[in-house]
């Protein structure tokens, strides 16, 4: 009963705020949603560019006549057009650089310490029953609360907003890594143990690799929100960053730079979460593949 | 032919039994607090080389004696010696085969028979070698890299046979190692694990549902009573002659006669354990 346990796709336990989560895992699912018999992925992905040639050419000739308002929905060719100018001038690269960095830096750090403290807290039941409520009350806080007080605290350069990123980051890495770690089977620890696993062994050869599917699903999740957290720092307060720029064209009501702030993050998530896909794909290559 | 069980056979030594629980006593607490009696001063011995089963009911805690023997599970009363030394922590000389599927599903099958040898230090081409000596053996060589998914119920169990043999253990603990397969198999099986043993003089326990496994492999059968807090209830001698031809083994008076008797004395705990069972199933009603 244990083993189909481990084998089912783990829903993250405690995912916070925001709807970074939505975006990231839509895009998983949708990929390993098994194809219909009969149905070519050349098709189905003919029928996708379709889809999305109706809907912006629906949104582009609406604009167009004049039915929906271009001042907040700004038209998709312009859109295009100001990603394109913001490109072609080198104006983005710089704030993408930032905004990577930060995001890079408080995943780095958020799913370090939230792996390590995941397996500790897992494997040292007395700091679980320690530490337990100031956990869950410290989740339990809405982080964008933190923001303000991260800006006053550590200013307005980058370490403010990778201070924000890790308070989201962490937490979901930490509490999937320790239900991941405390769910492995008992019986697998034991078998490791007969055959003479020390400590170090069970970590290695049972507790890690057990908890990966946990550790995946909140990677996925995280490196989202890890993002999210530097650009909803940058837009608070800074001095560069995607978030700075959207918010400084806001500033002059330049939807069109709001939209095309919106659409360069939308990919550079989407590139990211590509790879995580890939590490992932090698990692857990053991796995039962779950299109029967 | 029958014996006392407390006594034992005299002719060894106390600090020569690779295992011996002497009033072991497990308890499990509830729950809902109180607490439940699995067996109750379990006494049994088993000498190097000999091998015994263990019989009976369902829930009657074969799996707990197991564990007890193995160091997995610490007695709430009594003691678990092995070749004289008390167990604490896990029982190094001994290897364990499951009653659950407990290979580790994120290695291949290569990796999961070579762990044992891997974790003790031995270079990973020397360990690969002899695990490809253990697949030959148990009929595997050519699925050295699937994973544990990949394969049918009974390959995983002589994955398994594998992965706990290679290591080269005093005690084999066995957990009804065969009792998910199907007849030819487990046939197929039990021939293998007698040849093994016969060739290695290790000491083998061995649990399983079934009287005519039990009799047909081993030197000594012990049937425990039905639970809650099931102890020994009695003890017998196999003496049938070996090597024994498992195929027509059942049709060998002595196995009859044998199998009369000891079926006579499991029955009656059967029956208890499932009268149980339906008393306790009124009462829920
Ligand atoms: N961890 C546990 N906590 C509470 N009760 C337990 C635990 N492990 C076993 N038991 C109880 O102890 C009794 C004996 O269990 P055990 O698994 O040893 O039985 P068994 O003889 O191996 O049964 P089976 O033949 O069905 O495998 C059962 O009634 C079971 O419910
Ligand atoms: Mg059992």
């Amino acid at each position: 009963m244990t083993m189909t346990g481990s084998k089912e796709s783990p829903k993250s336990v405690h995912t916070s705020p925001d709807g970074a989560r939505g975006q990231l895992t839509r895009g998983r699912s949708g990929k390993s949603a098994g194809r219909k018999p009969g149905m070519s992925a050349l098709t189905m992905r003919t029928a996708q560019l379709v889809l999305a040639l109706v809907v912006l050419g629906g949104w582009e000739l609406l604009g167009r006549a004049g039915i929906i308002d271009e001042f907040f929905f700004p038209l998709p060719s312009d859109i295009l057009a100001t990603v394109w100018v913001w490109i072609s001038t080198g104006y983005v690269f710089p704030h993408l650089l930032i905004t990577m960095e930060e995001s890079i830096l408080a995943f780095i750090v958020g799913a370090g310490v939230g792996l390590f403290l995941g397996f500790l807290l897992a494997r040292v039941r007395f700091l679980e029953r320690l530490l337990d409520p100031f956990l869950q009350m410290f989740n339990a806080l809405p982080r964008v609360v933190l923001a303000p007080i991260f800006l006053l605290w550590f200013g307005l350069g980058i370490w403010s907003k990778v201070a924000f990123g890790f308070t989201l980051v962490f937490f979901i890495v930490f509490f999937n890594t320790l239900e991941g770690v405390k769910g492995v089977d008992r019986v697998l620890v034991d078998n490791a143990r007969m055959l003479g696993a020390t400590e170090k062994q069970l970590l290695r050869h049972v507790f890690i690799p057990s908890a990966l599917t946990w550790i995946f699903s909140s990677l996925h999740i995280s490196v989202g929100f890890a993002i999210t957290g530097a650009v909803v720092g940058e837009y608070l307060g800074a001095s560069a960053g995607v978030g700075y720029a959207i918010a400084q064209a806001q500033g002059v009501f330049d939807t069109r730079g709001v939209f095309a702030g919106m659409f360069i993050l939308m990919f550079a998530v989407l590139v990211i979460d590509l790879l995580v896909n890939r590490l992932e794909k090698h990692l857990l290559k053991w796995r039962p593949s779950r299109s029967a | 032919m029958k014996e006392s069980v407390a006594s034992g056979p005299s002719e060894y030594a106390v600090d020569e039994y690779a295992v011996e629980l002497s009033g072991c006593t497990k308890e499990f607490a509830m729950p809902g607090g109180g607490s439940y009696f699995a067996v109750r001063d379990i006494n049994l011995r088993v000498e190097p080389g000999r091998f015994v089963s263990i019989v009976g009911p369902t829930g009657s805690g074969k799996s707990t004696i197991l564990s007890m023997a193995a160091g997995l599970l610490e007695p709430t009363a009594g003691n678990v010696r092995s070749y004289g030394t008390p167990v604490q922590g896990v029982n190094r000389r001994a290897s364990y085969m499951f009653q659950q599927d407990a290979l580790l599903p994120w290695k291949s099958v290569i990796d999961n028979v070579s762990l044992g040898l891997t974790m003790a230090g031995v270079s990973k081409t020397e360990a690969y070698s002899e695990a490809r000596r253990w697949l030959e053996k148990v009929g595997l060589k050519n699925f050295a890299d699937r994973y544990p998914h990949q394969l049918s119920g009974g390959m995983r169990k002589r994955t398994a046979v594998a992965q706990a043999w290679i290591v080269d253990p005093d005690i084999l603990l066995m957990d009804e190692p065969f009792s998910a397969l199907d007849v030819q198999t487990r046939q197929i099986m039990e021939n293998e694990l007698l040849q093994l043993w016969q060739e290695s003089g290790k000491a083998v326990v061995f649990i399983t549902h079934d009287l005519d496994e039990a009799i047909a492999l081993s030197d000594e059968v012990v049937i425990l009573g039905a639970g809650p807090g099931s102890t020994v209830v009695g003890s017998y001698e196999i003496s049938i002659p070996r090597p024994r031809d498992l195929l027509d083994i059942r049709d060998d008076p002595q196995f009859i006669e044998l199998h009369r008797e000891i079926w006579g004395r499991l029955k009656i705990e059967v029956s208890k354990t499932y009268e149980a069972a339906l008393a306790e199933d009124g009462e829920v009603a």
